[in-house]
């Protein structure tokens, strides 16, 4: 073991800095300042994201071929610090940390030229159509069919929990292709190129926030070419669990959390205490916090063996730790934010909370943030497969061995 | 001991559950929510014509005279049905604090009016964390020509953008601390110098920040000037019905998540059988009677004026705790569908978070209570 830091990572760590404290506009740090949820607020994180590719930073675990930035795992790991440091917005992930690397890793080649380039560049935005009324955490059950006709497909049925396909133009889906044999051999994964196909329609969900994130979308004869399916006919659950290692993992998560540790301490040095003096202060209020910030610094300690290479993380059961673990932190700190935060988090400010909305908070920026980002959170332990269906499979690769 | 309701409660209970159960159905009260005004009056005239607005208060006042356990009996209903009328802030905290101060025309004046229904009222006390305990009131009431000037700022007042008369407390005397030297007092809300921000709360009721700069009151307007004990009484018989409806939103939330749970079916089974969601709905389960048993008890002494300072922390921190764990254990065992607007679910947490909130979280009262207090 070795914990010399290398000098050159001091360097890359000033470029990064010099870079992030210059380069976001105003209205691009105030969606920082405002982001309650993963899905940061779309049209200033996506401008953010057009400035970050200019400097070909968009995406730095992209395989630089593609775009990617070249930087070794620990220098992704500076620059997420940097970054979480600067409360600047987390860019969507759906095309940077999803489709794109899935695009990548089994597109064909007309569909890596067509599409990489402009999710790169935030030109496209792409939603992930999985999840139906009646398939959830059984997602193989799903029912929504594509149909051959000629060069096409024609879909019939619905999807749901689409997040934010009412701002995206592109949708990647599970269609049943087959009944025949078991559930998980009749799907198909199709690349839709727009969101507005004759017959399909896109109704937005409002959260427990009062925002809309989540969509439904409905299919009635919709005609879709082939040439957007990635991979073989009836493979598509390959492909999609393929995807999910994607969804799931993600390698610095740490430096994010640690944002939430930073603002709680400094809203905690701002109230006093029912006990006498500041809440930052107070003893129960301070275990409380160490208690938080000793799970953070795990999650870094295992997140920073990972980016060394260490065997730990090539465990079958890391994506799924990752996001369990990342996830319940996540809703345990937004919660004692919200506490933190008690009566003056109560009042209801939509309008306030809309970048550019030009309404200014009743209270401060923490009160503004705290329960809308406690609400949405507890979202964290249902998405991309719910922590029970995560438990299960943890507990699985230990009972293979 | 006999913890049941008697069949006077029972009765009302029934009578009031059937009119909500017609009238106040989820998407009614959504709609109510999403109506310009913070309330229904027609749902407020009904409350009245229940008898509710002057069941809280002394007969000797005019009032019905009831007890702690027939506004919990009345408040369980109340959160089951996530009501947003404004019985808390006019009745049972503006109200009992006018009705506490007693034999005084002013007081008498607009507590008459609050039990007819011709008023509102609300209470402005809360100035930010820490006024559960009513000795640290800063807002200051000093002498000045023949009565006083009013300065500084409660938060978070419910119903206080719509009250014909506002039930403040201040400190005529002291520093932040001392339980001596609070005062009473009612302010109109148009008197010059009341700054008024109103807003709605995240569990959909109507609220304001009140600012009082120099505000000037009339000898009489000063209710009381020793009003320690006043204040407690009001807010722990506040507390109490507010744990009562966050019981009743425990209810509802076990009842719907049990349904939801035993109906809803994944890998073709219903997933109330996967024993990880089992177990949560028992967990539950679990709360939900440790909460309800520990507001009954409560209730209870209350009635026999044996409740103490530890009764009613135990009993906030508990709902508190609780409800939160209970709420959120629903939401997760809905699933996707269980984060949205349209579903009752995500409303019952976020009731339950602002009665957490409220006049001391449970964070405050269990260490009012491990301090043995
Ligand atoms: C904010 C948000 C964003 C989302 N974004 C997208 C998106 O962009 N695209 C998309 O396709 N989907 C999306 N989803 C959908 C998400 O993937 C599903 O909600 C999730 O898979 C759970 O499915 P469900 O909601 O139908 O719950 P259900 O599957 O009905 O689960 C209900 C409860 O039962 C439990 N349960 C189910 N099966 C088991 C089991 N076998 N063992 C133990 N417990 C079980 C669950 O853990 C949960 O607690 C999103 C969801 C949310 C909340």
């Amino acid at each position: 073991m070795n914990l010399e830091p290398k000098p050159e990572l001091e360097a890359f760590r000033q470029e990064v800095a010099e870079f992030l404290d210059t380069a976001p506009t105003d209205v691009i740090r105030e969606a920082g300042r405002k982001t309650t949820s993963v899905f940061a607020p779309f049209d200033a994180t996506m401008a953010w994201q057009k400035i970050l590719n200019g400097k070909g930073w968009a995406a730095p675990e992209w395989p630089v071929e593609h775009g990617g930035t070249g930087w070794s795992a620990e220098e992704r790991f500076v620059f997420a610090e940097e970054y979480c440091k600067r409360n600047l917005p987390p860019l969507l992930p759906n095309c940077l940390k999803m489709i794109g690397p899935l695009i990548i890793d089994l597109g064909t080649e007309e569909q890596k030229a067509r599409y990489l380039p402009r999710i790169l560049a935030g030109d496209d935005y792409w939603t992930q159509g999985y999840s139906e009324p009646e398939a959830g955490s059984d997602l193989a059950s799903l029912t929504c069919s594509a149909v051959a006709d000629g060069d096409d497909y024609i879909i019939n049925g619905s999807k749901t929990w689409t997040t934010l396909a009412h701002r995206a133009n592109r949708m990647f889906m599970l269609v049943r292709t087959s009944s025949e044999g078991r559930k998980q051999q009749g799907i198909t994964f199709l690349l839709l190129d727009r969101v507005d196909y004759p017959g399909m329609e896109i109704r937005p969900i409002v959260g427990l926030d009062g925002f809309p994130e989540q969509c439904e979308v409905f299919f009635d004869d919709v005609r879709v070419p082939q040439s957007g399916r990635v991979g073989a006919e009836n493979e598509g659950w390959t492909v999609a669990k393929h995807l999910l290692k994607y969804e799931r993992g993600s390698s610095s998560q740490a430096p994010w959390l640690y944002r939430f540790v930073r603002m709680i301490r400094e809203a905690a040095a701002t109230r006093t205490s029912p006990f006498g003096g500041t809440l930052a202060q107070d003893p129960v209020f301070q275990r409380e916090l160490g208690e938080l910030e000793a799970d953070v610094a795990s999650v870094e300690a295992v997140e920073k063996l990972a980016v060394s290479g260490h065997p730990l993380a090539h465990d079958l059961a890391f994506p799924s730790f990752n996001k369990t673990v990342g996830t319940e932190l996540i809703q345990r700190l937004t919660s004692l934010m919200a506490r933190v935060s008690g009566l003056e988090g109560l009042s209801l400010q939509l309008q306030a909370l809309t970048v550019g909305g030009g309404t200014a908070p009743l209270g401060d920026g923490f009160d503004l943030i705290a329960m809308p980002y406690y609400l949405n959170s507890r979202a964290a332990s249902i998405y991309a497969g719910t922590n029970e269906v995560q438990r299960d499979l943890i507990a699985r690769s230990l009972m293979s061995r | 001991m006999d913890f049941t309701f008697t069949d006077e409660q029972t009765m009302l209970r029934e009578s009031v559950a059937r009119y909500l159960a017609k009238n106040y159905a989820f998407e009614a009260r959504q709609a109510i929510v999403r109506s310009d005004r913070p309330f229904s009056a027609e749902v407020w005239q009904a409350l009245a014509d229940f008898g509710l607005l002057a069941l809280p208060f002394p007969e000797a006042l005019d009032g019905l005279g009831g007890s702690v356990v027939d506004l919990v009996a009345v408040g369980e209903l109340f959160g089951e049905h996530l009501v947003v009328e404004p019985y808390l802030s006019s009745i049972l905290l503006a109200g009992r604090a006018l009705a506490e101060v007693g034999d005084h025309p002013r007081a008498e004046h607009w507590l008459g009016r609050l039990m007819a229904g011709e008023a509102l009222a609300a209470f402005a006390h809360e100035e930010g964390a820490g006024t559960a305990d009513p000795s640290l009131v800063a807002v200051s009431c000093t002498k000045a020509g023949g009565g006083y000037r009013l300065d500084g700022e409660k938060r978070l007042v419910l119903g206080g953008a719509n009250a014909d008369v506002l039930v403040v407390t201040a400190r005529v005397d002291g520093a932040p601390g001392s339980p001596d030297g609070l005062a009473l007092l009612v302010v109109e809300p148009g008197a010059p110098g009341v700054r008024i921000t109103p807003f709605k709360t995240l569990d959909g009721r109507s609220a304001a920040h009140l600012a009082f700069d120099g505000v000037e009151i009339p000898a009489d307007d000063l209710l009381t000037a020793d009003a320690h004990g006043a204040i407690t009484r009001t807010l722990d018989g506040a507390v109490i019905a507010l744990a009562a409806e966050a019981v009743g939103a425990m209810t509802a939330l076990l009842r719907q998540t049990g349904e939801y749970a035993g109906s809803r079916r994944q890998f073709g089974v219903p997933i109330a059988t996967f024993q990880t969601v089992a177990h949560r709905l028992a967990d539950m389960k679990i709360a939900h009677t440790k909460a309800r048993g520990t507001l009954l008890y409560t209730a209870a002494l209350a009635e026999a004026g044996r409740a103490t300072r530890r009764d009613v922390s135990v009993l906030k921190a508990q709902v508190g705790r609780l409800g939160r764990a209970l709420a959120e254990a629903a939401v997760q065992t809905h699933g996707g569908i269980g984060m949205t607007d349209e579903l009752a679910i995500g409303h019952y947490l976020k009731r339950l978070l602002a009665i957490d909130a409220m006049f001391g979280d449970s964070d405050y009262h269990y260490r009012v209570v491990g301090a043995g207090a």
